[in-house]
């Protein structure tokens, strides 16, 4: 196997598990499979840039500094899922899982049209950090410097997360929240303080995502998220529902899959790559229908 | 002023009435047992007071405060502390980690550390498996653990569902001995939701009976167990 494989498995994997996480989390301490979280990201792309219809963008956030670009885009990420949960999902707090799920599409449709009444339907070129195209030279294989930065980033942000979950008062509520929140709500932790704080850190995974989509792509679509949203679900399904580990491990492994798949089949075969892709993923739940890592939270509360 | 006080408090389950019209005051430092046979509106009383469960109408106060119609976070937060039925431990969380989550509105983290150091010495057990898995203590330690982590949110007033349900009568002994002990070194006032009249008879102190969701006699554990009131209470005619 080509070490170049090794990191083409690895970025596109990691992005999936970053993307899946954004659902996992939410799900974890309150049983929703927030179908928004595509658009969650395609906001985040958008926010980069000014609204017009031309088809080539013009900046806006996305003029700024690196650093300031990426902690204003985080923090819009943050800011809108955590707005979404205050405006649509609060009040909805005590409906069935069902009701919130669709509230969660609504929302998305929502999001879309306004971001297709301010950007037009055209995909717009977007330029950012081109440089970070070039390839460098690791051992034998060519890697655009990107794919090394989306792997370090992953593998530092999963550090981290798993380093706050373990560690921060907040993590270990959410921990706790995930496997039985009215009890931890009789312990004294405020269930508005957990869900904010899971909105919060899956609206700043949705905006990493969005950042290396359209660092990678060149491209602002109000499709984007769509697709992405569609992976990471069926990552956090064959992972296990509620399970954290599992949405990253079965994001990881769809991206490994997908780059093989893409490598190794014959070449009639490849523009097919994703039905061959959800077959396996059909297989895999077939034999374990519970996801690969079934979670204690997953249970439905009643 | 009473600790606790309940006043008219119903619970409803869509046509079902589980706790009809409950009224009764438990003192500072009490412990209150609530007795009586299944579907009696124990548990139901219980959620009820902590905020679990919406109560239908009525009142409970806690020092004068009214706690009705709070979130059971707020209820938590003002003093008041559930050990529910069935123990309801995390059981992913490690030991340590299920007694420190009701801490987190404490700001004297020196008292915490006391507080942990009492829970400790207590319960040794809980010393020992602080690093495990919660979900691999037995269930005599998993009650341990439920009192403990209740005691841990610093509680003026507890409340316990069922301590003794699935243990044996040794552990349930223990169980009992320990929660005594802890309610005379922190001056705690418990209400105890306990199945068994005898076994309230022996641990001591004033017990409620209920029945088909009412309280039918109100007196000392002692004095039931002795009387008839018991027959009374899980035979007589409830109405």
């Amino acid at each position: 196997m080509s070490l170049q494989l090794v990191f083409d498995a690895l970025s596109l994997g990691g992005i999936y598990a970053i993307a899946a996480l954004g659902i996992a989390l939410i799900f974890g301490v309150m049983n929703l499979v927030n179908f928004a979280h595509g658009q969650f990201i395609a906001c985040s792309v958008f926010a980069l840039i000014l609204p017009s219809a031309d088809a080539v963008a013009t900046m806006g956030l996305g003029a700024l500094p690196a650093p300031l670009l990426i902690a204003a885009i985080l923090a819009f990420g943050a800011g809108l899922a955590v707005a979404a949960e205050a405006l649509v999902f609060r009040p909805l707090r005590n409906a069935s899982p069902v009701a919130l799920m669709v509230a969660s599409f609504a929302l998305g449709i929502l999001l879309q049209n306004i971001l297709l009444v301010a950007y037009g339907g055209r995909p717009k070129a977007v330029s950012l950090w081109p440089q970070l195209g070039s390839p460098v030279q690791v051992l034998s294989a060519q890697v655009p410097l990107l794919q090394l930065l989306v792997i370090g980033a992953v593998a530092l942000i999963l550090a981290g997360l798993a380093l706050m979950l373990k560690r921060a008062r907040v993590g270990l509520e959410m921990r706790a929240a995930a496997e039985d929140f009215d009890m931890a709500r009789m312990l004294g932790v405020r269930a508005n303080g957990v869900i904010s704080g899971a909105f919060a850190l899956s609206g700043a995974l949705a905006a990493v995502v969005a950042l290396v989509l359209v660092t990678q792509t060149g491209v602002a679509d109000v499709r984007m998220g769509g697709q992405i949203m569609l992976v990471a679900f069926i990552a956090t399904v064959v992972g296990g529902m509620g399970s954290l580990a599992g949405a990253v491990a079965a994001g990881l492994a769809l991206g490994a899959a997908s780059a093989l798949l893409q490598a190794f089949l014959p070449v009639e075969a490849r523009p097919f790559r994703d039905a061959f892709l959800y077959g396996l993923v059909i297989l895999v739940l077939l034999f374990r229908p519970q996801g690969l890592f079934a979670s204690v939270g997953a249970k439905p509360r009643v | 002023m009473a600790k606790l006080g309940v006043f008219d408090l119903a619970v409803r389950y869509g046509k079902l009435l589980a706790v009809k019209d409950v009224s009764f005051a438990v003192a500072e430092g009490e412990r209150l047992f609530v007795s009586g046979p299944n579907g009696a509106g124990k548990s139901s009383l219980l959620g009820a007071i902590c905020g679990a469960v919406r109560a239908a109408h009525g009142r409970v106060e806690m020092d004068g405060d009214i706690l009705s119609g709070r979130a059971p976070e707020d209820i938590a937060r003002r003093g008041l502390s559930m050990v529910p039925e069935g123990r309801r431990i995390f059981a992913g969380l490690t030991v340590r980690e299920n007694l420190m989550i009701g801490t987190g509105q404490r700001r004297d983290r020196a008292a915490v550390a006391d507080d942990l150091e009492t829970v400790y010495n207590a319960f040794p057990i809980l010393r020992e498996r602080a690093h495990a898995n919660a979900g691999a203590l037995s269930g005599g330690q998993q009650q341990m653990l439920a009192i403990s982590r209740a005691l841990m949110t610093n509680p003026k007033l507890m409340l316990v569902d069922e301590p003794s349900l699935g243990l044996a009568p040794k552990v349930v002994d223990e169980v009992y001995e320990r929660l005594c002990a802890l309610q005379a070194l922190r001056g705690l006032t418990l209400v105890i939701v306990e199945q068994s009249s005898t076994r309230a008879a022996r641990v001591g102190g004033r017990m409620l009976l209920m029945r088909g969701g009412k309280v039918v006699a109100d007196g000392d554990a002692a004095a039931f167990a002795a009387g008839d009131l018991l027959a009374e209470a899980y035979f007589g005619d409830p109405s």
